[in-house]
């Protein structure tokens, strides 16, 4: 009956309550597309600091990543370390498994010679965990043919004026103190938007790499690419119960701890954003219900007049928030959707008029691409509803307490 | 009675103090202490040299010994390679003034060190690049203090020049009086925390000249690891002209 009768009173203006409901539709959906371009340039560094270096998780000796000291390694071909292979490639969450060694050295050529990192891969199963393979500019991955191949970054190769196809030296100190050095094949130039990775790495065959340091049977981490980013820290913890205190599992979070306070700062400012837009909308809201219900005055005099408790009377003018509520939480949530949705399809290509942001280690592409986040839905949708419910107490309020005589009589 | 005693303290104190630094100042002025310095840096140069060598390195991890051919001339240039072991014969340095390039016979490449790359170790000693461009220019870019001065050695303190860009914050030579060799050398940093000490011993004459036949390195934070620098023969005035230091000459096996 309320019900009814609440549908009715929202219907009989309909001009007004359509008003409302398109302000409240429109700012809800804006808000969703908003978060979820945020979530997009968050996701977008995230990926450039994982999926270009690191991965989501590094297993390694204890100490290494900090000190990245050449004897921190650890046999890659005795039987724990296969036996953890073989778990994590059963885990359904890992999707990519690679194996590194790392050296630090000279590379040259002609007569440039710059400071490098080699990072030691078996290149097929790199491809699964770093996107390096997808950011070349010039030449090939390399496919295992010959194992004197490698790609470089794009700065790098720059300065050492190097094209593909032609050949640098690395010089290094092997293990055992001998002086490593070899020659090795360009095979292709990448490029990641990250100017420490494009200055400085070098990816080779890991085999190659092994020789030349003398380092035969080891390696210094593991990295893995899980499903979930964001479930990484969990696994990772699993992983080090597993592993015990000779090895130290970092997730990227722990990796890059900038990272993680970009993380933080990210949800304290959508926070504060959802704030702005729904006080803005909730004030809106307020007017017009306040409007509704003086205007209604009369009508809710003769209501009480012939009997209506002044609780059902409140009741019902929050009813009628309510629907008109859930009304436009739907449709908010249709339409930001739906831009959500054209955003991460077709995005926004800024590449004209701004370059790429290295930020916190990530780097942040210029275009703007949104992506669907679960959160970016339910927090607007439920402030939204809380929203109109807050503003529609206190003219409820006001109707359950007019004096029918007074009202009737047009006081 | 106390009065007197004060007065006396309190007038022979500076008198003392003056004597001794009178004393030092009489034993060497500022240009002999930096001859001293200078010839001290360039015991082992000569018009030109040739010595060979065998380079211990210890470190946690490995140990190893170089044998090594060096020829010089003056301060300026130097050629080394390396005669054993097997694997790396024929591993050369050059350093021609303040520039210096390796040869890697392995590849038939000559590399040029970065000056990004100079505070690196040298063939894997605890020897850094920069040590065998700059070490020979100490009497140029440090100025001298004698810090004491007895029978049988000087104690000599170089602080860099104000703006001259040096390796090191402050060094302290100890040098051996009668034969004027130095008998050890402390390193410190910008922050005056002591880095490295070299220490020389096994004095022997040649020709004209003492000169300490064993030079070692030892880094102050790896107490366990040095460097022995053992000079089996060296000859000077050999006769060699600064146009034998190219990197064609580097190159040859």
């Amino acid at each position: 009956m309320l019900i009814k009768l609440a549908f009715f009173n929202l219907w009989r203006n309909s001009r007004r309550t359509l008003l409302t409901l398109s302000a409240m539709v429109i700012s809800a959906a804006m808000l969703i597309l908003a978060l979820g371009i945020f979530s997009g340039m968050f996701a977008d560094m995230l990926a450039s600091t994982t999926e270009q270096y690191h991965g989501h998780i590094v297993i390694s000796k204890k100490g290494y990543q900090d000190k990245r000291d050449l004897y921190l390694h650890f046999p890659v071909t005795a039987e724990p370390t296969q036996k953890l292979m073989q778990t994590l490639k059963q885990q359904t969450q890992v999707r990519g498994i690679s194996t590194r060694l790392r050296s630090f050295g000279l590379l040259s050529h002609g007569n440039e010679s710059r400071p490098a990192e080699l990072l030691g891969v078996e290149f097929a199963a790199e491809a699964d965990v770093t996107t390096l393979r997808h950011k070349l500019i010039a030449g090939h991955y390399p496919d295992g043919s010959r194992r004197d191949e490698g790609i470089i970054g794009s700065t790098l190769a720059r300065r050492l004026n190097i094209q593909p196809g032609q050949q640098l030296v690395f010089v290094t100190q092997a293990a055992d103190g001998s002086i490593g050095n070899d020659l090795l094949h360009v095979s292709g130039i990448f490029t990641s938007g990250d100017q420490l990775r494009d200055g400085s790495l070098v990816l080779v065959d890991q085999c190659w790499l092994r020789e030349l340091m003398v380092l035969p049977d080891v390696v210094h981490e593991i990295a893995l690419r899980v499903e979930q980013p964001l479930l990484a820290a969990d696994l990772a913890t699993q992983l080090q119960t597993r592993l015990g205190p000779n090895y130290e599992v970092l997730d990227w979070g722990k990796l890059l701890p900038q990272m993680q306070e970009v993380i933080a700062s990210y949800d304290v400012s959508r926070m504060i954003l959802v704030l702005i837009l729904y006080s803005a909308a909730g004030l809106g809201v307020l007017n017009t219900f306040y409007m509704s219900v003086m205007e209604r005055s009369h009508e809710f005099g003769i209501l009480l007049a012939t009997g209506m408790p002044p609780a059902q009377l409140r009741r019902l003018v929050l009813l009628e928030s309510l629907i008109l509520g859930l009304i436009a939480t739907c449709c908010a949530l249709v339409l930001g959707g739906a831009l959500t949705l054209y955003m991460e399809q077709v995005g926004i290509d800024l590449s004209d008029s701004i370059s790429a942001v290295t930020y916190a280690g990530g780097t942040i592409a210029p275009r703007l691409r949104a992506v669907h986040e679960w959160g970016n839905y339910w927090l607007p949708a439920v402030c939204l509803l809380a929203v109109s419910l807050l503003a529609s107490y206190l003219p409820a309020r006001r109707a359950s307490k007019l004096q029918p005589v007074d009202v009737i009589r047009g006081l | 009675m106390v009065r007197i005693i004060l007065l006396l303290v309190l007038t022979i104190s500076p008198l003392t103090a003056l004597a001794e630094t009178s004393l030092a100042k009489s034993d060497l002025n500022n240009q002999q202490l930096q001859q001293l310095i200078r010839q001290v840096e360039t015991q082992y140069n000569g018009e030109s040299a040739h010595a060979l060598t065998t380079m211990s390195v210890s470190t946690e991890n490995w140990q190893r010994t170089l044998s090594m051919e060096f020829w010089s001339w003056q301060r300026e240039r130097f050629l080394t390679r390396i005669l054993r072991p097997a694997k790396e014969k024929g591993v050369g340095t050059l350093k021609i003034d303040r520039e210096v390039w390796n040869y890697l016979p392995k590849v038939d490449r000559v590399i040029k060190i970065p000056s990004s790359m100079m505070g690196g170790a040298w063939m894997g000693s605890h020897i850094t690049n920069d040590d065998l461009v700059k070490s020979s220019h100490v009497d140029k870019d440090y100025q001298f203090t004698l810090l004491s001065a007895d029978e049988l050695s000087y104690q000599i303190e170089c602080l860099p020049w104000p703006d001259t860009p040096t390796v090191w914050g402050k060094l302290i030579y100890t040098i051996d009086r009668p034969t004027l060799t130095p008998k050890q050398i402390r390193y410190f940093d910008e922050e005056m925390i002591l880095v490295r000490t070299i220490y020389f011993d096994q004095l022997q004459k040649t020709g004209e000249r003492i000169i300490p036949m064993r030079m070692r390195v030892q880094p102050a934070d790896k107490p366990g690891e040095q460097t022995v620098l053992h000079y089996q023969s060296i000859e000077f005035d050999t006769g060699i002209g600064p146009a034998f230091f190219s990197l064609r000459n580097l190159k040859k096996r």
